[in-house]
């Protein structure tokens, strides 16, 4: 994947596809600026890693900070995108740490359990070809079942979907579609067709997760292996993706 | 013989964090793996979310060999008897039916009242650990 470097050829390109978006309403300009600046987006949520909470939720909760800096941005500012964006990025990441009330509500041996819980999770499944219990993470995490199972209602309370990307429009060559390898099956295509307009408000990935989830009815396990995250934050995009769906309704 | 458990619970969306950690706890008598609970809660938080959120319902596992049953009702919002019922995949609809029949094993209505419905949601416990 192109990414921007902070070359002068970079920020022309960068401009272009902002003019793009701004001028002409071209949301694949928006898409593909996202792609270029994601690097920056995960060196920023780096700086805030080891705080009790996955690295990848501080990157989402980032990437929404890059979306509203690439969509408020004036092209008559002499800056660059990666300078405008940066400080957007930080707050948005701030502001989710504070929101959450994280480090003063959560004991810190609660924020430390649900940080192992994914890789436990993860090397569990692997290791016994199938999803484990609720026992079996807790004799691997050397705690009682009933902590495992705080630790993880913890980690469901947090919000950090990215439904404010906005319409997605075509998927095809969309830098943000993430997925593994292409399923050619027929019946799937089909489905993938009817769908497609209940999702068409969701950003490509989470679209994604959804048809894999609903139309090929793949478990989670696969579905985080396929688009190289973990099960719980797949766990996550589901419910969010289908409460901003539903909430969409109303 | 399979155990019970059974409470009510306040529609209120404030009491649905309560009603997943009820859930959880549920499935972890019950064996369930990490994934197949996650899917459980799911189904009870989508079909609370199309429930509305007046009044109280009563929540009941039934957990025997090899399955948990879950029972919630009575839920009275117009329209979701016959929404659970709509079993073909509306195109364009991602419907309530679609993704209960999703993620439980089974699912249906089982009473049917002026009172409201009473819907069963039954997961079964794969292989044992």
């Amino acid at each position: 994947m192109k990414q921007a470097t902070g070359s002068p050829m970079s920020a022309a390109e960068d401009r272009e596809l902002l003019r793009r978006l701004h001028k002409e309403g071209d949301v694949r300009a928006r898409e593909h600026l996202v792609a270029r600046h994601l690097p920056l987006v995960r060196s920023l949520a780096r700086r805030y890693a080891g705080r009790g909470e996955p690295l990848e939720d501080i990157e989402q909760v980032g990437a929404i900070g890059l979306l509203k800096a690439i969509d408020r941005f004036e092209l008559e500012r002499e800056v660059s995108l990666a300078t405008y964006a940066t400080p957007n990025v930080v707050g948005e990441i701030k502001r989710h740490f504070r929101d959450k009330g994280w480090a003063i509500r959560v004991p810190r041996a609660l924020q430390e359990l649900n940080a192992r819980m994914s890789s436990t999770i993860e090397r569990l499944t692997s290791r016994l070809g199938r999803s484990p219990s609720i026992a079996e993470m807790a004799s691997e995490l050397g705690v009682t079942p009933e902590e495992v199972l705080e630790a993880l209602e913890v980690g469901s309370a947090y919000t950090t979907l990215s439904l404010s990307a906005g319409p997605g429009g075509d998927d095809d060559g969309d830098p943000l579609e993430s997925i593994g390898e292409e399923d050619t099956n027929f019946e799937r295509t089909e489905h993938r067709a009817s769908l497609e307009p209940a999702l068409h408000h969701l950003p490509s990935r989470e679209r994604e997760i959804l048809r894999m989830r609903f139309e090929e009815g793949l478990p989670q396990t696969q579905i985080a292996e396929r688009v190289g995250l973990s099960q719980m934050h797949v766990s996550r995009l589901i419910r969010k993706s289908l409460a901003a769906m539903r909430d969409e309704l109303d | 013989m399979p155990e019970h458990v059974t409470l009510e619970v306040p529609l209120d969306e404030a009491f649905v964090s309560v009603v997943r950690m009820i859930v959880s706890g549920v499935a972890e008598r019950a064996e369930l793996a990490f994934e197949d609970m996650d899917d459980l809660q799911l189904a009870v938080e989508r079909l609370l979310a199309e429930a509305g959120h007046e009044g109280r319902a009563s929540l009941s596992f039934e957990l025997g060999a090899g399955y948990v049953r879950t029972r919630i009702g009575p839920l009275r919002e117009r329209g979701l008897a016959e929404a659970l019922q709509r079993l073909d995949r509306a195109p364009g609809q991602l419907t309530l039916a679609w993704v209960l029949d999703t993620v439980v094993d089974s699912y249906g209505v089982e009473e049917s009242s002026g009172d409201g419905i009473v819907v069963r949601l039954e997961k079964l416990v794969g292989e044992p650990a």
